[in-house]
């Protein structure tokens, strides 16, 4: 099977919607972000990326119902897709797969 | 406190240069950021955030969301959408009641004569299907110079099967022996009674209900019964030992007892008798003859015989070849006939009666589809005709995203729904009407309830009906453009309207074939019964010489006489309806070489010619005055052709008939012996020397009194035996029972065919008129008068029924002559037949309109063009 790609940024926000369970959208993606990681990411590049991520497959969402907090407006909620979690397992296994055959003090920069 | 809100004109931005189909979730997204960063970082880092964040998801910025354009496609069968179709099918048809009437009604009537006929074909198809062995069983029939019975030698069973070892066992059967049987007080004389050999219950399948198998027709003084004669004669009792006396002169005991012979049994039995018992009198079983034709035989061929027409000709030419050698100059022909095809493929003479015929079955089996074709046109025409009324739903339901298929699958499944309703009202029908169908088609008849067969094809015909009705409904109305039917720009179009008329036409060409056919099968037997038969049958009652009357003839011919009633009488051999004997032993002076037509014989006494009224066309009638008589013919005029003399050489000439040699003393002028579906054969009158029948010829409207007279004499002479007797014309009228019935059963099914197809007619007659409102309403305005809108609104279907006659006439005229042409003797089909038929549809099609456009055309004009 074509591996699709997934960016650092793509991963960080499809772990983030996994991570939210059922209740990602905008905000809180924005949110978890901030402050999981202490990054400052523009609103445009959180929704551009759940965009793409959709495009690709690793997420699907649907309109919520309407709310009264914020005028009225509908969230589009997202949810991790199997494609989805499937290519957040396959990283995190090549992961652990490349930590195991990692020699024991390849990291250990004070030995240099 | 009012929560913080972000400047106005970076939403204004937001709201126009944003991308629309994500606007909606961005702006509530922002908003709620907004807040939050206001919350945790004051108003201006929540503006600059704010800021920034908007035009980040400006355009060239922002990723455009892509409408997904191919919707998902619900399952065609979503049971929401299922739901609505039952909801609509059932709106539909309550709504429109007349519509949903004249459907149904005319459908379940449809559907109801078809599952009688077909319940009539099936149970003609199980004829002796019952028998375990069916397809090994065969009967051996001959073909003499086309003349075809199904008697066959006595000897031959036996002796072929010692030469042919594809024969596994034979079974002879004698011809029907009428008996007079006697137990205890009850003494009733009986028809089914049968000589048969002790092997006949192991090569046939009925079940001996008491008594052993093995041995049930070995001991020639006992015999089987059925259940329903052991009930007759014994009541409650147990029957097996009763002792049973035949004919006054002869003691059986009951060996066993049969179960009823089922009604799909070409044998209709009551007694079995073993033939070892026929044998000790009998002089073709004594003599075991190869010469003379007066039994049954059937074979049961083992296992690995090849049946296939091929192998059975094979066989039937080895036959021929034993037959030579064994000495036989007769030119014969065998035949094996399987046991199956008995019943509905014989067309043989001194057959077994209660034959039917396949033509009949394939005749009415296609009548059967017809009718229910015809009942799917009315359904598919008014569902088309109203097409109009669903064509708003069929707009907006493809509008809303339904997709051809879903339509069509919803129409059908409308269509299906009628059909069901329609199948449940049929059956109900069909339960009622059985004993009525019954008695006219004299057959038993009847729906197991259990048979899954039988409700498989039901549903099978109910779904087929649902499918073909809905058809075409289906695709007309789920062709529809969506945009022109809401503008409401739909007009019928040209095609659906020649279509619907072809339709129209179909169905009246079916009614007015089953019209024709109707008038010449009644034409027809019209024709037998008056045709002159060369006798005059009226008030000709016969007496079954019974007992002891022939060995006291001379009483008897002098009590007859004696009395005014009786004294016009004959005493013969045979009856015209019942002559079953011939031979081929006939020789005569210039014979170039041998006879090899079969002729058959009466013996007559004196009185024959004058009783009977034949006409003498040379030479004199047998007569007391000449006692060389007794060995003299009387031949008709088809023999003397065959014999190649005329009326100036015949009489005088010497002749050799069977065994007998003798003079022509007189040549009758040729009358039929036969049922009229046989064309004259030759035939030789004999003297009378061993009794038969006496055959009176009772004075008009006096029938009571000579039977009262005959049975005193009868009284006298035989008191043993019951009178029997009957009428000659009434047995001649019996010949003919099975095309009587037909002409019954295709009036009836012509009548309903007219009816279903009318109950059509009303509802597009009904649409038209409706459709039409508005032109009839300028038409009066302008002058129009009643007539003249009643002319102009029926002369649209007169059109069709009139084509439909032309259609029809030359189907019929083609179908009905080769029904004919199984008579010798026919009727002529005659051109006022078509339009007696043509002219009876086309009455009652316009009746039927005329209820529709009479109402139309008296409605007043205000009503129709002021609603606008």
């Amino acid at each position: 099977m074509r591996r699709t790609y997934l960016g650092e940024f793509e991963e960080l926000v499809l772990l983030m919607i996994a991570i939210l369970d059922g209740e990602a959208y905008g905000v809180t993606v924005s949110q978890e972000i901030e402050e999981h990681t202490g990054r400052i990411v523009t609103f445009g590049a959180i929704h551009n990326t759940l965009i793409r991520l959709e495009e690709k497959g690793f997420v699907k969402s649907e309109l919520g119902g309407a709310t009264a907090e914020r005028g009225g407006r509908r969230k589009r909620l997202f949810k991790v897709t199997a494609l989805g979690s499937r290519a957040l397992t396959d990283i995190q296994e090549l992961r652990n797969k490349l930590w195991k055959v990692m020699p024991e003090n390849a990291l250990n920069i004070s030995e240099l | 406190m009012n929560a913080p809100t972000p400047p106005r004109w970076a939403q204004l931005l937001l709201h126009c240069f944003h991308p629309k189909n994500t606007l909606e979730e961005v702006e509530g997204d922002l908003d709620e950021l907004y807040v939050y960063w206001y919350q945790r970082a004051g108003k201006f880092h929540a503006i600059l955030r704010y800021i920034i964040s908007v035009i980040s998801i400006l355009p060239p910025f922002v990723r455009k969301r892509h409408v997904n354009e191919t919707y998902d496609q619900p399952f065609i069968l979503n049971l929401d959408m299922f739901k609505n179709y039952v909801k609509i099918a059932w709106r539909n048809i309550v709504r429109q009641k007349a519509y949903s009437l004249l459907n149904i009604s005319g459908l379940s009537v449809g559907m109801a004569c078809s599952i009688l006929i077909l319940l009539w074909v099936q149970n003609e198809l199980s004829y002796d299907r019952f028998n375990a062995d069916a397809d090994r069983l065969f009967r051996m029939t001959c073909d003499a110079g086309g003349f075809k019975a199904a008697v066959t030698p006595v000897g031959m069973a036996h002796g072929l099967q010692q030469q042919m070892p594809q024969i596994e066992a034979s079974v002879r059967i004698s011809k029907q022996a009428v008996s007079l049987f006697e137990a205890g007080e009850k003494k009733f004389e009986e028809k089914n009674v049968f000589f048969a050999d002790s092997n006949f219950l192991q090569v046939f399948s009925y079940p001996l209900l008491k008594g052993d198998v093995t041995t049930a027709l070995k001991n020639p003084n006992a015999l089987l019964i059925t259940q329903a004669i052991a009930e007759k004669y014994f009541g409650k009792e147990d029957a097996i030992g009763k002792i049973i006396r035949r004919n006054n002169n002869e003691n059986f005991t009951v060996a066993g007892v049969l179960a009823n012979a089922p009604s799909n049994s070409h044998l209709q039995f009551d007694f079995l008798i073993p033939l070892s018992n026929l044998a000790r009198t009998d002089r073709d079983l004594i003599t075991d003859t190869w010469g003379n034709f007066n039994f049954y035989t059937y074979f049961k061929l083992a296992k690995n015989v090849d049946v296939s027409d091929a192998g059975l000709t094979k066989m039937t030419k080895r036959i021929g070849e034993i037959y030579k050698a064994h000495g036989q100059i007769m030119k014969v022909d065998f035949v094996l006939q399987p046991l199956t095809a008995i019943h509905l493929h014989s067309d043989l003479q001194i057959d077994l009666p209660g034959h039917g015929n396949i033509q009949y079955v394939n005749i009415f089996f296609v009548v059967a589809i017809f009718i229910l074709v015809v009942a799917c046109i009315n359904f598919m025409n008014l569902a088309t005709a109203r097409s109009e009324r669903r064509a708003k739903e069929v707009g907006l339901r493809k509008v809303v995203g339904a997709g051809r298929y879903q339509l069509i699958f919803q129409f059908l499944g409308e269509s299906l729904v009628f059909s069901f309703i329609s199948l449940f009202i049929a059956i109900l029908m069909v339960v009622v009407l059985l004993p009525v169908f019954k008695m006219l088609t004299e057959k038993e008849l009847a729906i197991h309830v259990l048979d899954n067969k039988l409700w498989m094809s039901l549903i099978g015909i109910a779904v087929l009906t649902g499918l073909i009705s809905g058809s075409y409904p289906a695709l007309f109305l789920s062709g529809f453009a969506p945009v022109k039917v809401l503008k409401g720009k739909l007009r019928v179009a040209g095609a659906n309207l020649v279509f619907r008329n072809g339709l129209v036409v179909a169905q009246f060409v079916v009614a007015i074939v089953l019209l024709v056919g109707t008038a010449v099968v009644y034409k027809q037997l019209n024709f037998i019964k008056s045709t002159n038969l060369g006798f005059d049958k009226s008030n000709l009652l016969y007496v079954h010489m019974t007992g002891e009357m022939w060995g006291k003839q001379q009483a008897l011919k002098q009590s007859l006489t004696q009395n005014p009633l009786t004294e016009n009488f004959s005493i013969i051999s045979d009856l015209p309806t019942t002559l079953t004997t011939g031979t081929v032993d006939l020789e005569w002076a210039g014979q170039t070489k041998r006879n090899e037509v079969i002729v058959p014989s009466i013996d007559v006494d004196e009185n024959f010619t004058s009783v009977f009224k034949t006409h003498l066309l040379a030479g004199r009638s047998f007569s007391r005055s000449f006692s060389s008589d007794s060995s003299n013919f009387v031949i008709n005029e088809k023999a003397m052709q065959t014999m190649g003399m005329n009326l100036q050489n015949a009489v005088g000439q010497n002749i050799t008939f069977g065994e007998q040699k003798g003079m022509i003393v007189g040549v009758v002028k040729d009358f039929h012996f036969k049922s009229l579906q046989y064309a004259v054969e030759p035939l030789i009158l004999r003297l009378n020397k061993w009794g038969g029948k006496v055959i009176v010829r009772t004075q008009a409207g006096k029938n009571e009194a000579t039977i009262a007279a005959l049975e005193k004499i009868n009284q006298e002479l035989n008191s043993v035996y019951p009178l029997s007797y009957g009428f000659l014309d009434k047995d001649l009228d019996n010949l003919y029972r099975s095309e009587e019935q037909m002409g019954n059963i295709f009036n009836l099914f012509a009548g309903l065919a007219i009816f279903i197809s009318c109950l059509g007619l009303y509802g597009l007659s009904a649409f038209m008129a409706e459709q039409r409102k508005k032109e009839i309403g300028v038409r009066k305005v302008l002058g129009a008068t009643v007539t003249g809108v009643v002319a102009l609104l029926s002369q649209d279907f007169l059109k069709l029924i009139l084509i439909a006659i032309a259609l029809a006439s030359p189907i019929s005229w083609y179908a009905m002559n080769r029904w004919l042409s199984d008579f010798a003797y026919q009727t002529s089909i005659d051109w006022w037949v078509f339009v007696l038929a043509g002219m009876l549809a086309a009455s009652i099609a316009l009746l039927t309109v005329s209820f529709q456009s009479i109402k139309a055309a008296l409605m007043n004009p205000v009503k129709s063009l002021g609603a606008e």
